[in-house]
């Protein structure tokens, strides 16, 4: 059973990824209390800005994380000027069915837009050392996967970093467990909003160029990423970017465990069924509090 | 300091204040003392910027703040320590405490307040790497108190101190706040502890649903029959 | 208040009879096939509409119920299965299903209600697309036989029956219990409305109409893939055409339905794909700036009109959020 280490290793590779993403809709989550189920859409722009800086511009792709994060930065601010200061002040019940219909709308909005300008083609990324394969113990470690999983990593670290050591970082976790009394500290709660906002969105792009980097990218990776992303908030709970971290490569591992059994096809429906019965047994995650 | 006049408050349509008028004068403790319900909260958190009052106007320092944001307050000099303490439950004592000092004025005279607060509660000192959560409900009023006071502000706002709090804790918590005044905190306190509050305070507001009932010193407040039969339980003509 | 409701009725009636009459006058397939459309836009709209304009619970499993309904029918049809009984059998099933998954769901609030009902229907698209990859086709002796007529009565029959069901739902007692859960769920519990069974039976009914819409689509439908039905963007299409005609109100997702099949029409001979896209951009202006949608709208407009004449459809739509 060599097969089993193997797919443990895919599933962490993949895993770091879905943690990424989820961090980013967890951070956003916890602070605005908006679910922005555009989220994956958002991933999706971040993984075809990488990709068009490669096919146009011949930038490396881990390179060009240092433009697509500005980008994304910027997209955020708008996005949430726009689109979501409405719901960030709508009351607490309100917020979340308005954030949901909200982003349906901007997922469509996004899906199709993408569709239309860069046709539903899959698009990957194919680099002079993109199809090396690093073997340790036996075990294949594609190269420009094991890159996602450290940089995930690193943004990760940093994230947390920020949100412990930092001034900032800290009024943002105090807003998101109290922001009145926040508030009432003299932290500005529409500066830390925008502010949780954008690095959600930023998070969201690295994630995508790190998708596409490893895999590939297309216009329909929305949903899906999405999805991944709301299973991982759901299974690690609130609160905690490590544990966001660890949930997704819980996940990953999950699932390329479970195609050993059940083979590819059910690989979706294993994440799934795990959502659900999270949902139902321990809504507040694993992880949460 | 303070200033408010003919002030109306609601929630959607439930009107909780009714034409408040009050006062706080420099270096004061005032007490607003009260039933249940009577809006007293929804005074202060008025005050701090967190409600917006239909009507009327709230003035410090000579300065109109009624529209003013709550974080805007602050850094002019208003904290309020709200009611249920709402602390940072998840994050240190000291983490809190640091929080407190997050206005720009504040920041930089951090290490200063942070020390006389430590000295004010030696308890937080003590306790300043655990989880706030974990604290007693004393500790907690007291961080709370002093995660205000990091906050270097002129007028002092208290949502109930003494709430839920055992006697003796009661009565520290008292000495501190008399002790922050004497060294020229202005105080605005709210009550539900009568005694306690008019003992401590030099004026004091009854406020019943939502109207300002009476007013005065609070040593004459305390001999009034109404104040005596329905805050202290005393029959009138008994001492 | 009687001289009103009275001519709702009657102009509801009478718009029935009126497209009842219209295969007597014309029998060209695209006029016909364009309101059949209209129909089972009418029937995902208002299901839907059931339980989330009417009782607030946001459901973005719909396409499992609609999914299963066909599932049912298509196969017990092909089987040999009359029509009259495959379509009320898929309607059952997906009511079934619904009353099976409702109670355990309903244990989330809010937004998890959304995102659970979303993996529920996820996992059902990609199960059956699993366990039944293929096409599903029509048999040749059925291609011969099929009529577009007796399609058109099913929808447009289904179609008025779910409305009338939902205007009769409205107006009811139990209507009341569930714009109070709506507005305030705690407040509800608290004044005494059994929640759960509300939403229980409201979930039933916007269920069970789903499972018939698809018991119809798979009796309309020569081929398709049998996880298509299962796909989110039926979901989403309900959403789309019940916002922008007005959520919570009777009328709305019948005006939802006829604007987006129409303009989509429209747009899809026109300008091809891009559709969607500006139905997304409706969609967020709606949510932005008229939450009541074109209900709203239209209601705006006879504000600006020198008296207010005729009818008030359906119920005015409680504010934002």
């Amino acid at each position: 059973m060599s097969l089993l280490p193997q797919q443990i290793v895919y599933g962490l590779l993949v895993g770091s990824l879905y943690g990424l993403a989820a961090a980013g809709l967890s951070l956003i989550f916890g602070v605005l209390k908006i679910l922005n189920v555009a989220h994956g859409e958002l991933i999706m722009l971040g993984g075809y800005s990488s990709f068009w800086m490669f096919a146009l511009l011949g930038v490396d792709p881990f390179l060009s994380l240092l433009l697509t994060v500005p980008i994304m930065l910027v997209v955020g601010f708008f996005l949430y000027h726009g689109l979501f200061t409405f719901v960030a002040a709508s009351a607490e019940e309100a917020r979340i069915r308005n954030s949901l219909l909200i982003g349906f709308g901007l997922a469509l909005v996004l899906h199709n837009l993408a569709i239309l300008l860069w046709t539903a083609d899959e698009r990957g990324i194919t680099t002079a050392y993109s199809g090396q394969v690093i073997r340790v113990l036996g075990l294949a470690l594609p190269i420009m996967r094991l890159g996602g999983l450290a940089a995930a990593f690193l943004v990760i670290l940093g994230l947390h970093w920020f949100l412990h050591r930092t001034y900032l970082g800290k009024a943002i976790r105090a807003t998101a467990e109290d922001w009145e009394a926040a508030a009432l500290m003299g932290i500005n709660i529409d500066k830390t909003y925008r502010v949780a906002f954008a690095l959600g969105v930023a998070t969201a792009g690295i994630a995508g160029t790190l998708v596409t980097i490893g895999y590939s990218v297309s216009p329909s990776i929305g949903l899906e990423w999405t999805l991944k992303a709301l299973i991982v908030v759901v299974l690690a709970g609130l609160g905690s970017i490590m544990g966001t971290f660890v949930g997704g490569l819980l996940l990953g591992v999950a699932e390329s465990a479970s195609t050993i059994l059940l083979g590819g096809a059910y690989r979706e429906v294993v994440g799934l069924v795990l959502f659900l019965g999270i949902l139902l047994t321990r809504p507040q995650g694993l992880f949460g509090r | 300091m303070l200033e408010i006049e003919g002030l109306d408050v609601a929630y959607d349509d439930l009107q909780a204040l009714w034409g408040v008028d009050l006062r706080v004068g420099s270096g004061e403790i005032v007490a607003l003392i009260g039933p249940n319900g009577a809006g007293k909260s929804t005074l202060l958190r008025t005050i701090a910027g967190l409600v917006r009052p239909r009507r009327g106007e709230v003035r410090f320092q000579g300065q109109p703040i009624t529209r003013t944001r709550p974080h805007d307050l602050v850094g002019r000099g208003i904290a309020l320590v709200p009611e249920g303490r709402r602390l940072f439950a998840r994050m240190s004592v000291l983490e809190n405490l640091e929080l407190g000092a997050f206005t720009a004025g504040a920041r930089a005279r951090r290490n200063e307040t942070l020390a006389w607060v430590y000295q004010i509660f030696p308890i937080l000192r003590e306790r300043r790497h655990q989880f706030a959560g974990s604290l007693s409900g004393g500790e907690q009023q007291m961080l709370a108190v002093g995660r205000s006071l990091m906050a270097c502000p002129r007028l002092l706002l208290l949502d109930e101190p003494s709430w839920g709090l055992a006697p003796r804790v009661v009565e520290q918590i008292l000495e501190v706040i008399t002790e922050i005044n004497r060294r020229g905190m202005t105080i605005l306190m709210v009550e539900q502890n009568v005694p306690a509050a008019l003992g401590l305070a030099g004026r004091a507001y009854i406020l019943e649903t939502g109207r300002i009932v009476a007013e005065g010193p609070a040593a004459e407040l305390l001999g009034r029959d109404h104040v005596r039969r329905s805050y202290l339980g005393l029959l009138p003509g008994t001492a | 208040m009687t001289v009103t409701l009275r001519l709702t009725v009657s102009m509801a009636v009478a718009s029935f009879l009126g497209l009842a009459v219209v295969p007597l006058f014309t029998a060209r397939a695209d006029r016909l096939n364009l309101l059949i459309l209209i129909f089972l836009g009418i029937l995902l709209a208002q299901s839907w509409n059931i339980l989330a304009g009417f009782a607030g619970q946001i459901n973005l499993g719909h396409a499992a119920f609609f999914g299963l309904g066909a599932l049912t029918t298509r196969l017990l049809w092909l089987q040999g299965l009359p029509i009259a009984l495959s379509v009320p059998a898929g309607g059952m099933v997906a009511l079934l299903f619904g009353v099976l998954v409702g109670a355990p769901a309903f244990r989330l609030r809010g937004a998890y209600f959304a995102i659970g009902t979303l993996g529920l229907a996820e996992i059902l698209r990609i199960t059956v697309g699993n366990v039944l990859p293929e096409i599903s086709a029509m048999p040749a002796d059925y291609v011969a036989r099929y009529s577009l007529i007796p399609r058109y009565y099913l929808f447009l029959g289904l179609a008025g029956l779910c409305t009338a069901t939902a205007w009769a739902l409205n107006r009811s007692r139990l209507g009341y219990g569930l714009l109070a859960l709506r507005e305030d769920e705690d407040a509800a519990e608290a004044s005494g409305v059994p929640t759960l069974q509300h939403k229980l039976l409201a979930l039933s009914l916007s269920t069970l109409f789903a499972g018939l819409a698809g018991g119809a689509f798979a009796f309309y439908h020569a081929s398709y893939y049998y996880q298509h039905p299962f796909g989110p963007s039926w979901t989403f299409e309900a959403l789309l055409m019940t916002f922008i005609g007005g959520v919570g109100t009777t009328v709305g997702p019948i005006l939802g339905a006829i604007f987006y099949v129409v303009v989509k029409e429209v747009l899809t001979v026109q300008l091809l794909e891009i559709h969607l896209l500006i139905f997304g951009g409706i969609f967020i202006l709606m949510v932005l700036v008229l939450p009541g949608g074109l209900i709203q709208a239209a209601t705006r407009l006879r504000g600006w009109l020198p008296s207010g004449g005729g009818s008030r459809r359906g119920r005015p739509r409680a504010g934002r959020g």
